[in-house]
């Protein structure tokens, strides 16, 4: 009994395997997305799917592009490249994705982009950009390049402060690394000094002593590089000790610096999106984009950080573009056209694309704002 | 014989099924393939957990040394592969033999926590060895598998390869089970004073189960490397330890083909019911669950379930001290 | 209790320890080369530890001589290697692999196969039949006697010099355990040399040449079962 009735479970697991043959639909615009729905990116691509989401709805709404209705393809990759390897393969044999617009687990895309790329399929991006250069050719990242987070803060220092020394803070994910790279480099740019670099993991309770080791050198602000509660984190520990160092804090989930900031009050600063600030933005072609986009983010999803939301939205709609330029949905076609995207004003910035550039966002499309009594104010 | 056939039977789907992924193609190619990589993982796993009745919680530790060797000499310094695949499996035995030496002479927890602590160590190197493993940046471009010059490129290629190298180890398994070694770990496993009384050398067995546990590890991370042409650090992570361990108790933790039928059970289960989306998990899980109730000796052992007594015998009732001595016993006696 | 033979093994002063426990007092002890001696005595009297500790199980001193020379202490598988070999309490056979397997493993020393192997195992197989019936079973799935078979037909597989046994009869029917008892004395008729730790005295004592009477960790009677002719005698023994 027990054994047959556990072989029989058997069986039913190979049947399943068999007959999970994908169904071949007519006239729809395949969207592969592999996203870490859970694990360490879940915040970035829940909100990066939400995005897409709200995206495809406007197209479809607008009856999709080239005669074809949107149609997105979500896999979870559990924030990990194994599991990355075999969503990605799955999309593309499976489901036949004729594109893949995914999140931002950079390794995951990493893992998988030689996969992708014989598959002949351009890589729309939220992570950085593979580091082969055959890959690089079919992948476009939407993020700004690392500098232009770093680049604003110095600016604003130098500008507005007397601070000419900063003491670098930052976690070991590649992206955070990267930044730490660019904030000693270019930090004699703005005439600014790094005197201590100190590293945390994200799952770090208490970064005094990293605080404590800046102030004694003399820093009198925080470059913060890196996501989530470890930003209210070192907020906390800066006030327990009683500091008066300024904390600025790298492009993040509004929800984060909502608490650091009853915190630390004007004491601590950000990298704010767009998107972010909204509100106090110019009338313009930024505000326009935002505009168009943000009603329909809020109408689903309310007071939620539309920040990434809006990347996805504009990783849709450069999609759309290219492919009506092109006037094909075939991938090298596609690639091709997304490389003479150029000026195209998204919820993110302006992205430029070029067969050279990859990373479309090549102007800074930051602000430096505080958080003071819950309300985002540009500095 | 009906028990022998279903003895079989795990084994026989799991053939099936990796035969039908090299046939059919698609993304079955790449799960058939991880779960192949992880057979030979937990083969070695099974060695030192199944047979010798030890606990490792840092077999991830010897797999990462594997696959980062793999990858740098490959990429980095140009290697063929089987040479780098040597070099890897090499180091992590090393390794092994440096942990392993102090610590099997200790009983009980010592070896897990060193074994624990191995595996966070070289976690955190592949973090933090920035100039050499990227962190988390990872390694991409490493080559595809090659032998003698002939590169397993496609897919398809890679998977027979995997294949082979799969029944390689579990063949190799199977020897090591039925030698005098391997009846030495499960003796030992069974009671290590009753393994010494019998002349078995426990401490040096130990060791070299957890060095060819270790050995195995490195193959699998070698290969997996090479496989996906991708190396990251948490492709390594504890994470890969709790499969391990699923895959060994689903499959028959000191069976043969236990590590087999689990890593292809495990690597399959949640695909078949994808579709399912949110509810993946908690089926998974549910399903996980079933297993182990209704095969609690894992699937590949099945068989034996239908061949042994429902139940184990009952010990026979202890006999009362005779009260008197019957007879002289001198009488007795020769 | 004169000797008329060679002494095969000799212990003197034998203590041993458990952590901060001695379990085990200078037991003076000596089995005559093809003699079958039995250690009696109550449960938890250190017979057990008497055998581990002759075996190198425990941490002990004192000296143990075997054919003249020393024992090695803490080195059970020198010992092994010398030809001593323990039954140990609750037959230490291992349940998971197959009666052939656990018949290999006695022979360990010699490898599991082989002209030498097979001649041993049929000798084995010969005494016990019923093992033969058994040899692809799982040795878990027998019952007390036939376990208890498979634990002296292990112990034989290694061609002991010396046998020791730990409580053979624990756990088992009266006609199980005098199977058991009679093959150990026929065993011994055949010129091997035998310590039997039982508590069941009157069984031991009808097959044993001797006996010592062990009790708190040190030997407190050197018996001639002939002069041991009522269970009231015995119990003397035991308990002054």
């Amino acid at each position: 009994m027990n054994q047959s009735r556990s072989l029989s479970a058997a069986g039913v697991l190979g049947a399943a395997l068999l007959f999970a043959v994908p169904a071949q639909a007519q006239q729809v615009y395949k969207i592969g997305v592999a996203a870490g729905l859970t694990g360490y990116a879940a915040a970035v691509d829940r909100a990066w799917r939400d995005g897409l989401e709200v995206a495809v709805d406007y197209v479809n709404g607008k009856g999709g592009v080239l005669g074809r209705k949107l149609q997105l393809v979500v896999e979870d990759n559990k924030s990990e490249p194994q599991e990355a390897v075999t969503v990605y393969r799955k999309m593309i044999s499976s489901d036949k994705v004729d594109i893949f617009i995914s999140g931002c687990v950079s390794a995951g895309n990493f893992a998988a982009a030689p996969l992708v790329v014989r598959a002949g399929i351009p890589m729309v991006l939220c992570s950085i950009l593979p580091p082969q250069p055959e890959q690089v050719k079919w992948a476009f990242s939407f993020l700004a390049p690392p500098r232009f987070e770093v680049e604003k803060r110095y600016e604003y220092l130098k500008a507005n402060t007397q601070i000419r020394k900063v003491g670098v803070l930052h976690d070991p994910s590649p992206y955070a690394n990267l930044q730490k790279g660019i904030a000693e480099k270019i930090a004699p740019d703005f005439g600014i000094e790094v005197p201590v670099v100190e590293q945390y993991k994200q799952d770090d309770a208490d970064f005094s002593p990293q605080i404590s080791k800046m102030n004694a050198a003399g820093a009198k602000a925080v470059i913060k590089i890196g996501l989530g509660g470890s930003t209210l984190t070192t907020a906390k520990n800066i006030k327990q000790l009683g500091l008066d160092m300024l904390l600025l804090g790298s492009i993040d989930d509004l929800a984060v610096f909502k608490p650091t900031g009853e915190t630390l009050g004007a004491q601590f600063m950000f990298v704010a999106a767009p998107a972010q600030v909204y509100e106090a933005l110019p009338d313009g072609a930024l505000k326009a984009e935002i505009g168009r986009f943000l009603p329909l983010w809020r109408a689903k999803h309310g007071e939620r950080d539309p920040f990434w939301g809006g990347k996805a939205w504009d990783a849709v709609m450069v999609t759309m573009a290219a492919i009506e330029k092109a006037n094909s949905v075939e991938g090298a076609k596609v690639r091709d056209a997304i490389e003479t995207i150029s000026g195209f004003q998204g919820t993110g910035g302006v992205y430029n694309f070029s067969p050279t550039v990859h990373q479309g966002i090549t102007t800074n499309p930051f602000f430096m704002a505080t958080m003071v009594g819950g309300k985002v104010q540009v500095k | 014989m009906a028990g022998r056939l279903l003895a079989l039977a795990p084994t026989a789907c799991a053939v099936v099924l990796v035969g039908y992924a090299i046939v059919a193609g698609g993304y079955f190619v790449a799960l058939a393939g991880f779960a192949l990589i992880y057979a030979v993982f937990v083969t070695g796993l099974n060695i030192f957990m199944g047979y010798a009745g030890q606990a490792s919680f840092g077999q991830n530790a010897f797999a990462a040394i594997g696959g980062y060797v793999s990858a740098v000499l490959t990429t980095t310094w140009d290697w063929p592969t089987l040479p780098a695949l040597g070099l890897g499996v090499t180091g992590a035995v090393a390794c092994a033999v440096l942990i392993g030496w102090p610590t099997l002479r200790l009983r009980g927890h010592y070896l897990a926590m060193a074994t624990l602590a191995i595996g966070l160590i070289v976690y955190e190197i592949t973090v933090q060895w920035q100039s050499v493993t990227q962190g988390y940046m990872g390694i991409s471009g490493i080559p595809p598998l090659g032998v003698f010059g002939y590169e397993a490129a496609s897919d398809r290629a890679q998977l027979v390869l995997l294949s082979i190298v799969a029944a390689a180890c579990m063949g190799s398994a199977w020897l090591i089970r039925n030698s005098r070694f391997g009846r030495a770990l499960v003796a030992l496993s069974g009671s290590e004073d009753a393994a010494r009384a019998l002349g078995i050398d426990v401490t040096r067995y130990k060791l070299a189960a957890f060095v060819l546990s270790a050995g195995y590890a490195a193959v699998a991370g070698s290969l997996f490397v090479h496989v996906v042409g991708f190396v990251s650090p948490e492709i390594f992570g504890m994470n890969m330890v709790v499969l391990g361990f699923t895959m060994l108790y689903v499959g028959g933790i000191g069976t043969v083909t236990g590590p087999l039928v689990g890593a292809i059970v495990i690597n399959m289960l949640p695909e078949t019911i994808r579709e399912l989306k949110d509810y993946q998990d908690l089926v998974y899980g549910a399903a996980l669950i079933v297993i182990l109730i209704y095969a609690p000796g894992g699937l590949a052992s099945l068989g034996a379930l239908w061949r042994r007594p429902a139940e184990p015998p009952k010990p026979e009732p202890r006999p009362p001290v005779p009260e008197v001595v019957e007879a002289h016993p001198s009488e007795a006696r020769p | 209790m004169t000797k008329d033979r060679a002494t095969i093994l000799e212990t003197q002063a034998l203590s041993a320890r458990y952590g901060r426990i001695e379990a085990l007092h200078a037991v003076d002890l000596d089995v005559g080369a093809g003699e079958l001696v039995a250690v009696l005595g109550p449960n938890g009297a250190g017979k057990s530890t008497l055998l581990r500790s002759i075996m190198g199980l425990t941490d002990s001193s004192g000296t143990v001589r075997f054919e003249g020379e020393p024992l090695p202490r803490r080195d059970p598988v020198a010992v092994a290697r010398r030809g001593v070999v323990l039954v140990p309490e609750g037959r230490g056979i291992f349940g998971p692999m197959t009666v052939a397997e656990n018949l290999q493993l006695g022979a360990y020393l010699i490898g599991g196969r082989g002209p030498a192997f097979d001649q041993r195992l049929e000798r084995v197989l010969t005494l016990f039949p019923r093992l033969k019936e058994r040899l692809d079973q799982a040795a878990g799935s027998m019952s007390g006697g036939e376990q208890q078979m498979l634990a002296v037909g292990r112990a034989l597989m290694a061609e002991p010099r010396l046998l020791m046994l730990d409580e053979p009869s624990l756990g088992l029917a009266p006609q199980v355990t005098a199977e058991i008892l009679q093959t150990l004395a026929s065993l011994n008729r055949g010129g091997l040399s035998v310590v039997l730790v039982e508590q069941k005295a009157p069984l031991a004592l009808q097959i044993a040449a001797r006996a010592y009477v062990v009790a708190g960790g040190t030997i407190t009677a050197r018996l001639d079962p002939r002069e041991i002719t009522s269970h009231d005698q015995l119990a003397r023994y035991y308990f002054t």
